[in-house]
C-alpha cells in the first residue's frame, strides 16, 4: 500500500477496495468517489484557469518599472501616471512630456550637483496608477519610500493628484503634480506638493475675461444671462468659483441664472439640458472632460439649443471630440495650459521636438505642463547643489524657469506651491481650424461672438 | 415647466429606457439561465462598440448593419467563451464567487486587450445620423439614432420572446430558469443549452456596444458605467424576466429623467419642495436598487405575475 496515491483513481481505488463493503456498496461508493474526483478536477481546472486569467490581467495592468537599480551617477525620479483606465490618454502624453524633458536634460551631459562635484543623469522610475486613485498613492509611496525617488512627478486629474498629495509632506520628498489643477491639494498647508498648473479657478477667470472683453468690444451685450452647468467635482467647483469671482468684481457684464452640477461619465443630459433652455440663457458654459464633452454637446446639438457663446471649460479642441461631432464642435471656446498655436520660439521648438521624439503631433495642452515640471525640477536640483530632500524642495520654492514653454514664458511656484500664469483661449473654426483668440498678444485669429447657428 | 416640456422629456426617457434595455438583455438571459453575474458584460459591450468602429473604419459599413454583423461573430465568440472558461464553473442555483471572480477576471483581459489593440484614446462614430434629430413643433425634439437605438432593442426583444415561447431551445432556457435539476431529468442538455445561452446573451451585448457606439464615446474602459444600470433593470425587471427587462429599463429611465425636473416634497419644520440636483442622478439607481431587493425582491414583474395569478 502506497502512503500516497499518485492519482484519486488510485485514491478511490485503495478506499473502495480495501475495506468491508459489500460488491454493490463498493460499486456506488467508487462511482461516488470518481464524481467527486471529477468535480474536484474541474475545480482545479478552473482554478488554474481563474489563476492564470488572473495573472494575466495583474500583469497587463501592473507596470513595473524596467529597472529599480540605480548607478552612482543616476539621479532617480519617480513618475506616475495613468496610461491605462480612463484618463489613460493625457497621462501619456504627459509621460512624454517628462521623458521629452529628461532625455533632453540627460543628452546635455545631466544635472551638476555641486556637492558631489559631478553631473548626475536622471534615471526614470515611471508606474502606471490605472487611474486609480488608491493604487495611484501607493505607487507614490512606494516611489518616495522602496525606490528613494529624490522627487516624484504626476498626479494627472485633480482625483489621483489629491490621493497623491498626501504622500509628499509624509516622506518630506518633493512631489509635482503634472495634471491636477484644483485649488483644494494647495490649501492644506502641505510644505514639499507643487503643481504645473495654472489654479482650475483662472480658466473661470479667464473666460470670463474673455466674454467681458467681447462685450467690450460691442461684439455681445452687456448683462447677458448665463447657465452653467458643472462636473461635480473640485474641477468643476473652481471654474464657477473663478467665473463668479470676475462677474462679482465687474458688476453688470453678466447675470448667471442657472448653477448645475452633474455626475461624470452621465449617460444621459437630457433633463439639465430642459433646464438650461428653460433659463433662457445668452451663453452656456460648462466644465466637463472629453466623454463627458462629446456626450452633452451631441444632446445639446440634437435638443436644437443654441447660445451665443458656448464652452466646456478646458474642453474644446480636442481632435477626438471633433472626430465625433464634426462641424458640431465649431465656435466652441475653451480655457487651456497651452496650445500648439502659441507665437513663443521654445513653444515651437518644444513642438518640433515632441513630435520627433514620440512620433506624433503635440495636439493637446496635456505635454507641456508635464515638460515643464521636469525641467524646472532639474534647475531646482542645480541651484539647491545638492540631493537633500529639504534642500531640493527649498530651491523649488524659489525657481523660475525663465524660457518656459507655458503662456506668459515663466514658471514660478506661488507661496502654496502651485504655478500661476494666463490661460490661453482658443475657439475652434470651420473646416478643423482651432485659432488663440486671447489674450490679445498671443491671439492667431479673431473670436467669432456671437457664433452663429446651425 | 409646460405639459410639452414634459412630454419631450418623457419620449427621450423612453428612448433611454430603449438603450438601456439592449445592454441589458443579454446579461440577465445569461443570469436567468446560468445564475452567473456576468462582469465580463461590460467587455462584450466595449467589443461591440470596437466591432461597429472598425467596420465603419475600415469597410465604412454602417454601424446599424454592423450592430447586425455583430450579433452572429458574437454569438460564435460567446460559445467559445464558454467552452473555453465558463463550463468550468461549478453549477449552482446562486451566482458563485467563483463565477464573479471568473468574469471579473475576463473583463479585465478583455479590457487590456482593448488598449493593447486600440490604444486609449476615446473613440466615435460620426455618421450624418449622430446630430440630426426629428423636430415635432419647437418643443419636442427626438433624436434620431436614439430612435435606431430604440427600434433595435425592441427587435432584440421581440426576438428573444419568440424564442423564448417558440422554439425548443427557448423552452429548454425556460426549463433551466424554472428547475434545473427537473429539467435536467426529463432530458435538457444543460451544457448545451447553457453554450448556446451564453452565445446569446454575448451576441446581444456585443448588438448592443454596437449601437451604444452610435450614442457616445468609448475607449476600452467602455461599459462599467453601464453595469450597474443593467444590475438595476435586472433586479427591477425580475431577474430572469425578458418583458421584466423592458419594464425595468423604462422604470429606471423616467426615474432618473424626471427625478432632477420634478419638485420632490420634503418636510423640515413644514412642508417644502425642491428639485433633485442633477449631481445626485446617479443616487437613483443605487436607491432603487436597494428598495427592490427590500420591498419586491422578485422584482416588478414578479410581483404583476402574483397579482395576476391571485386575481
Amino acid at each position: 500500500m502506497a502512503p500516497f496515491c499518485s492519482t484519486s483513481h488510485q485514491c478511490a481505488g485503495f478506499f473502495v477496495n480495501s475495506g468491508p463493503l459489500s460488491a454493490v456498496g463498493r460499486r456506488l461508493l467508487k462511482g461516488e468517489l470518481m464524481r467527486t474526483h471529477r468535480n474536484f478536477a474541474s475545480t482545479s481546472c478552473y482554478r488554474t484557469i481563474l489563476l492564470v486569467l488572473l495573472l494575466l490581467a495583474g500583469t497587463a495592468l501592473y507596470s513595473a518599472p524596467a529597472a529599480a537599480a540605480v548607478a552612482d551617477d543616476t539621479i532617480t525620479i519617480g513618475v506616475v501616471l495613468p496610461t491605462t483606465g480612463s484618463e489613460s490618454k493625457p497621462g501619456q502624453y504627459q509621460k512624454e512630456g517628462i521623458e521629452l524633458a529628461i532625455k533632453q536634460i540627460n543628452d546635455a551631459g545631466g544635472i551638476m550637483v555641486k556637492s558631489k562635484g559631478k553631473k548626475y543623469k536622471i534615471n526614470e522610475i515611471f508606474y502606471d496608477d490605472s487611474t486609480d486613485s488608491k493604487k495611484s498613492a501607493s505607487l507614490v509611496e512606494r516611489a518616495m519610500s522602496s525606490d528613494n525617488a529624490i522627487a516624484v512627478l504626476g498626479g494627472y486629474s485633480t482625483a489621483l493628484g489629491t490621493a497623491e498629495s498626501v504622500m509628499a509632506d509624509r516622506y518630506k520628498t518633493p512631489w509635482i503634480t503634472t495634471g491636477a489643477g484644483a485649488t483644494a491639494i494647495f490649501g492644506k498647508g502641505y510644505q514639499y506638493a507643487f503643481g504645473s498648473l495654472s489654479p482650475v479657478a483662472l480658466i473661470g477667470t479667464t473666460s470670463a475675461e474673455f466674454l467681458g472683453s467681447l462685450v467690450d468690444q460691442g461684439k455681445l451685450k452687456k448683462g447677458l444671462k448665463v447657465a452653467m452647468v458643472v462636473e461635480n467635482t473640485d474641477h468643476g467647483t473652481d471654474y464657477v468659483n473663478g467665473f463668479n469671482e470676475w462677474t462679482s468684481k465687474h458688476k453688470g457684464y453678466f447675470d448667471v441664472v442657472m448653477n448645475e452640477k452633474f455626475e461624470l461619465g452621465a449617460t444621459d443630459f437630457s433633463s439639465i439640458l430642459q433646464k438650461v433652455k428653460n433659463s433662457h440663457a445668452d451663453i452656456f458654459l460648462s466644465d466637463a472632460h472629453l466623454p463627458d464633452y462629446i456626450t452633452m454637446q451631441r444632446q445639446y446639438l440634437q435638443n436644437g439649443l443654441h447660445h451665443q457663446m458656448i464652452s466646456y471649460g478646458a474642453r474644446g479642441p480636442e481632435v477626438n471630440a471633433r472626430q465625433a461631432l464634426g462641424a458640431g464642435t465649431d465656435y466652441i471656446f475653451a480655457g487651456i495650459w497651452w496650445s500648439n498655436k502659441l507665437p513663443y520660439p521654445q513653444a515651437k521648438k518644444f513642438a518640433t521636438d515632441y513630435k520627433a521624439f514620440t512620433g506624433h503631433d503635440v495636439d493637446s495642452w496635456y505635454a507641456a505642463p508635464a515638460y515643464d515640471a521636469m525641467r524646472i525640477l532639474a534647475q531646482a536640483i542645480e541651484k539647491a547643489g545638492s540631493l537633500d530632500k529639504t534642500a531640493i524642495r527649498d530651491a523649488l520654492k524659489k525657481a523660475e524657469l525663465k524660457d518656459s514653454v507655458l503662456p506668459g514664458q515663466k514658471l514660478k511656484f506661488s507661496a502654496n506651491g502651485q504655478a500661476e500664469y494666463p490661460f490661453v483661449i482658443t475657439q475652434n473654426k470651420p473646416d478643423n481650424k482651432v485659432d488663440i483668440v486671447y489674450p490679445k498678444d498671443a491671439a492667431t485669429g479673431d473670436p467669432v461672438a456671437p457664433i452663429p447657428n446651425r | 415647466m409646460s405639459a410639452v416640456e414634459y412630454l419631450d422629456l418623457l419620449i427621450k426617457a423612453l428612448l433611454l429606457a430603449g438603450v438601456y434595455a439592449a445592454m441589458a438583455v443579454g446579461m440577465t438571459v445569461v443570469y436567468g439561465v446560468m445564475k452567473i453575474v456576468n462582469l465580463a458584460h461590460a467587455g462584450f459591450l466595449m467589443l461591440g462598440a470596437y466591432f461597429s468602429f472598425e467596420l465603419f473604419n475600415r469597410f465604412h459599413i454602417d454601424p446599424v448593419l454592423g450592430a447586425v454583423i455583430a450579433l452572429p461573430v458574437f454569438f460564435l465568440f460567446g460559445m467559445l467563451v464558454h467552452w473555453v472558461l465558463v463550463r468550468w464553473l461549478p453549477k449552482s442555483d446562486t451566482p458563485t464567487l467563483a463565477s464573479l471572480l471568473l468574469m471579473f477576471g475576463f473583463l479585465l483581459v478583455l479590457q487590456n486587450v482593448g488598449y493593447a489593440v486600440w490604444g486609449n484614446d476615446d473613440q466615435s462614430i460620426f455618421t450624418p445620423l449622430t446630430l440630426s434629430a426629428v423636430h415635432l413643433g419647437d418643443e419636442i425634439s427626438i433624436p434620431k439614432v436614439n430612435l435606431v437605438v430604440f427600434a433595435a432593442a425592441v427587435f432584440c426583444m421581440v426576438v428573444l420572446q419568440i424564442v423564448f415561447h417558440r422554439s425548443w431551445f427557448g423552452r429548454s432556457m425556460r426549463a433551466l430558469i424554472q428547475n434545473p435539476y427537473a429539467a435536467q431529468i426529463v432530458g435538457v442538455d444543460d451544457q448545451r443549452t447553457s453554450r448556446l445561452t451564453f452565445g446569446l446573451g454575448t451576441a446581444f451585448a456585443g448588438f448592443a456596444g454596437a449601437l451604444l457606439g452610435m450614442l457616445y464615446s468609448f475607449s476600452p474602459d467602455f461599459g462599467r458605467p453601464f453595469l450597474l444600470r443593467s444590475f438595476v433593470i435586472i433586479v427591477l425587471g425580475g431577474l430572469e424576466s425578458v418583458s421584466g427587462v423592458a419594464l425595468g429599463a423604462i422604470v429606471l429611465a423616467i426615474l432618473e429623467t424626471f427625478s432632477t425636473v420634478i419638485p420632490l416634497p420634503w418636510y423640515w419644520h413644514g412642508w417644502h419642495t425642491s428639485y433633485l440636483p442633477p449631481s445626485y442622478q446617479p443616487v437613483v439607481p443605487f436607491v432603487l436598487l436597494v428598495l427592490v431587493l427590500v420591498i419586491m425582491p422578485k422584482g416588478l414583474a414578479g410581483m404583476f405575475n402574483r397579482k395576476w395569478k391571485t386575481a
